[in-house]
């Protein structure tokens, strides 16, 4: 028996129940099982342990190395300065890295968003060949975003296979400067990320009941308008955590951007990163790097707000 | 043989109560049916006394000790679960071994009681099978042996023939009767079907929002059903408002319906003057030549019976009659009560 | 759809499938090449620059590197991803969610962030540029694959078989050993495959994390490819590439892809 069909399997628990119909012992096999009835807690001590002490203490270190001052021949220094945040907010070098890291992740979010759609509607309603593409959409993740960056410098290098493509098409005479712009990176990131934006889409998809589209159908709409008024935002749930995760994810990558990118105009990432490892300026580093989460975290605000009906009404 | 008696069992979710205070008990070798509709506690009660749950109070006393303190595993008691609960990965023999080999038995005396168990419910030869191979029948019936290997002290289930079909059911309740008798195992049976639970078991209990609302034999509950509610979930039944007129002996009375009178047995101790509930089977109603004057308001066919519904006094009247007998809808008839069908309550008992 | 339509739309996803696919096929290809230059379509068949990969001792022990951080990873997040996800299906409401959250925060702050959080605190303990900090800092990122894999198959169990097995007689541990561990084995592999496979690609945390003298493949491949332009490089790629075809194998041949 395979694990759905496990699932679709069990009855539902008696549960006693109120007149609002709220079933009050969801959890009746939950409580009270002879095993680990102190032990949960114990059980997940490790776990706990380890996140509290390498996540939780690593993100306060950040924010309180953004307030340390700078050290001379150190790190950083042993006073403390809000200095730093001017510094981030006030230097245009800085603002133009953030901006165009922002723009970047818009791209990005919107590229993956136009291509993972369609793979999500085919992955929802594929049938038996379902696992084999399901198996193309997961490999990239399986094989790591350096290997993947790799594989685009080959393809857009002067005498790589794209430049030639287009010269045997004779729509170009010279081999284009396709690595190490803007462009590049972009293409890269919406490579790396469609998986991400892929799945939660699939996943809400797959979760829509197959006779609202049969409802409407039999109410007479046509496909294109059965799709825009029922499918599109049903999955309205999946398109936006994918949206967030994309955008969060790229406006904060760094590998593609240092491969791929150029020298010049470059990100925010490159920058704090060349910050904390090129010049030792650690506090500076964490400023910009709490800058850019701070930004990220107002667009996914905004975001979020804007999206609020539709999502509230899509939810379930 | 074991006997069990529970008291005062409470048992909340989330500050809302699902048992109230329960008390039930049963003698050595009796089985006991809990019966009530989804929500009633019924699941509930028997998930307690199997351990999957504490109680919030009171006791569940097993051959005169309390139970409540021994931890599930100790407990020695055979559970049936409603969707089987087989073990997937495992064999219908490694199933029913399981409760052996965990309390490490020799492998030659896991053998014979496997075999021994796998007859009893029918199975032999379907060892080397697994669960997800056989019907639903067969898997029940692999749940029960793997109930009983252990010879347990309490064998206890859960709805067992909700997921069977009808004939099937059948089978499958003379199965488990059988076996408990033979093994005169004291055993706690929990269902929402009235047919499953009068045909077997000893004694039932009629469960009601987290309380018994009565524990007695089917016979009992059928006939003399201490409330509407108790009447109505253990058979199709009219209530009839009518006004007692007199009582004869303890527990037989006159009664007014319109401007006809009739002799009926009921609960004690009823004072005359009130208004009380006629409980009436639907058996209870023949049409004849004379009687108390009702209208036909439908009447369906059903093969080896006609049922229906009359007006009567203004109140409906369900009844049900040879399928030959002509009976038909908007036509007046003349309506005879059999007293030994009905049973009159107390107003307050509604 | 009409056909025109259908076709249409077939070509589109065929277009985009094979926009995921064409990275991998360009660096597995170019690995092959018999010429000198790192090119595709390459230049004849061979293996050289695989052995050139195999002989390069800067490359070996990165990659012996990558391995062992890789297998301490899984094994150390396996059995604290196993030991969350029991207590998770243990636990219920607030502290259910609560504790979910928690252990898939890794996942969704970004690694960028985290590993700039660590470079401080690691440097403050004492264990900054050590292999010891680098793999605490591979067992957070990791946890929640190894997690939301094992939780995932839980929760798929149905609670009833616990039930049943204590109401047999079985202790905590029996449960968990003859019920429990063979029905989520499946979840446990993949949950243990995936943590290997990102801790093995990881590489924004080990840039920033670099212990002393110490290159995992990744970086070294990155010093490569900002150096010496050659066919080495997809080689190594090609390696890793293959890595992960091989525990797509093993998972399949030992659970079953279906099961997943």
């Amino acid at each position: 028996m395979s694990a759905a069909d496990a699932s679709a399997a069990r009855p539902a628990q008696e549960g006693a129940r109120v007149p609002s119909g709220r079933p009050l012992t969801p959890s009746l096999s939950r409580k009270g099982r002879g095993r680990l009835r102190a032990g949960p807690w114990l059980l997940a001590t490790p776990a706990i342990v380890l996140l509290v002490l390498f996540l939780g203490a690593p993100y306060v270190d950040m924010v309180v190395m953004s307030l340390r001052t700078a050290g001379h021949g150190t790190p950083y220094g042993t006073g403390f300065t809000l200095h730093h945040y001017a510094e981030a907010l006030g230097n245009p070098v800085y603002l133009g890295a953030l901006g165009r890291s922002l723009m970047l992740g818009a791209i990005v979010t919107a590229g993956c968003l136009l291509l993972s759609y369609p793979i999500a509607l085919h992955l929802a309603k594929a049938g038996r060949s379902h696992l084999f593409f399901y198996a193309i959409v997961i490999s990239p993740l399986l094989v790591g975003v350096l290997v993947r960056n790799f594989g685009w410098l080959i393809i857009l290098s002067v005498s790589g296979p794209l430049n030639q493509v287009l010269r045997g098409l004779g729509l170009i005479d010279m081999p284009l400067r396709l690595l190490f712009t803007q462009g590049a990176v972009a293409l890269g990131l919406i490579h790396v990320f469609v998986p991400f934006m892929v799945l939660p889409i699939a996943g809400a998809l797959r979760k829509i009941p197959p006779d609202l589209a049969e409802a409407s159908d039999a109410l007479g709409a046509g496909r294109w308008f059965g799709f825009w008024h029922v499918t599109l935002p049903l999955s309205f749930p999946g398109i936006q955590a994918g949206t967030i995760l994309v955008f969060v994810l790229s406006v904060s990558a760094y590998v593609t951007p240092a491969l791929l990118g150029g020298q010049g105009r470059t990100f925010l990432s490159i920058l704090t990163v060349q910050e904390l490892l090129g010049s030792f300026a650690w506090p500076l580093g964490a400023t910009l790097a709490l800058v850019m989460a701070a930004a990220m975290g107002l667009v996914v605000l905004g975001f979020l707000a804007a999206t609020r009906r539709l999502a509230e009404r899509t939810a379930r | 043989m074991t006997e069990v008696r529970i008291a005062g069992l409470r048992k909340s979710f989330g500050g809302q109560p699902a048992l109230v205070d329960v008390a039930l008990e049963a003698a050595p070798g009796e089985m006991i049916t809990l019966l009530g509709p989804s929500g009633c506690g019924k699941t509930t009660t028997l998930r307690c006394v199997a351990g999957f749950l504490a109680p919030d109070g009171g006791d569940i006393l097993v051959d005169g000790r309390s139970i409540l303190d021994v931890p599930l595993r100790r407990r020695d008691f055979g559970v049936v679960f409603q969707n089987y609960a087989l073990f997937p990965h495992m064999t219908v023999t490694q199933n029913v071994a399981y409760g052996l080999r965990v309390r490490r038995i020799g492998a030659a005396e896991i053998a014979s009681r496997v075999a021994a168990s796998l007859a009893e419910v029918g199975l032999t030869g379907l060892g080397d099978r697994l669960p997800r191979t056989l019907s639903g029948g067969q898997q029940q019936r692999v749940a029960l042996a793997r109930a009983l290997v252990i010879h347990p002290r309490l064998l206890l289930l859960d709805e067992p023939l909700a997921n069977l079909d009808a004939q099937l059911r059948q089978e499958m309740r003379a199965l488990i009767r059988a076996v408990q008798r033979r093994q005169g195992i004291t055993a706690f049976y929990v269902t929402h079907d009235q047919a499953e639970a009068m045909a077997s078991s000893d004694r039932v209990a009629v469960m009601e929002r987290g309380r018994v609302a009565q524990f007695a034999t089917p016979r009992e509950i059928y006939q003399r059903p201490v409330s509407r509610y108790v009447a109505a979930f253990t058979g199709e039944a009219s209530a009839l408002a009518v006004t007692l007129r007199a009582a004869h002996a303890p527990d037989r009375y006159t009664v007014g319906l319109g401007d006809a009178q009739m002799e009926v047995p009921g609960a004690a101790g009823l004072s005359p003057g009130s208004r009380h509930f006629l409980m009436v089977r639907p058996q209870a109603v023949t049409f004849g030549p004379s009687g108390i004057p009702a209208t036909v308001r439908e009447v369906a066919f059903f093969g080896a019976t006609q049922q229906g519904e009359v007006e009567l006094a203004g109140q409906a009247l369900r009844f049900v009659t040879d399928p030959n007998e002509r009976v038909v809808a908007g036509e007046t008839v003349h309506v005879t009560l059999d007293p030994a069908h009905a049973w009159l309550m107390p107003e307050a008992a509604a | 759809m009409t056909v025109p339509l259908r076709l249409g739309a077939g070509f589109v996803l065929a277009l985009i499938y094979g926009f995921i696919l064409l990275p991998l096929v360009v660096v597995i290809a170019s690995s092959l090449t018999a010429g000198e230059l790192m090119q595709f379509p390459p230049q004849g068949l061979s293996l050289r620059w695989f052995a050139r990969f195999f002989a390069d001792e800067a490359l070996m022990q990165a990659l012996v590197l990558s391995l062992r951080v890789a297998a301490v990873t899984t094994v150390a997040v396996t059995v604290i991803g196993t030991m969350a996800a029991l207590a998770h299906r243990a636990l219920s409401g607030w502290a259910r969610q609560w504790l979910r959250t928690g252990l898939l925060l890794p996942l969704l702050l970004p690694e960028l962030l985290t590993s700039i959080g660590l470079l401080f605190f690691l440097y403050r303990i004492g264990l900054g540029k050590t292999l010891i900090g680098l793999q605490i800092a591979h067992a957070v990122v990791t946890l929640p694959f190894a997690f939301v894999s094992i939780a995932a198959a839980l929760d798929q169990l149905d609670p009833a078989l616990e039930d049943a097995s204590n109401s047999l007689g079985a202790s905590g541990w029996d449960t968990f050993r003859h019920i429990v561990l063979p029905l989520v084995r499946g979840g446990i592999v993949t949950g243990a495959l995936f943590a290997f496979v990102t801790s093995f690609d990881m590489f924004t945390v080990s840039f920033l994390l670099k212990p002393i003298g110490g290159n995992t493949l990744p970086l070294a491949l990155f010093d490569y490819l900002s150096y010496d332009y050659d066919p080495t490089a997809a080689a190594a790629a090609a390696v890793s590439v293959v890595l992960a075809i091989a525990g797509v194998v093993v998972i399949e041949k030992l659970v079953g892809l279906r099961n997943l």
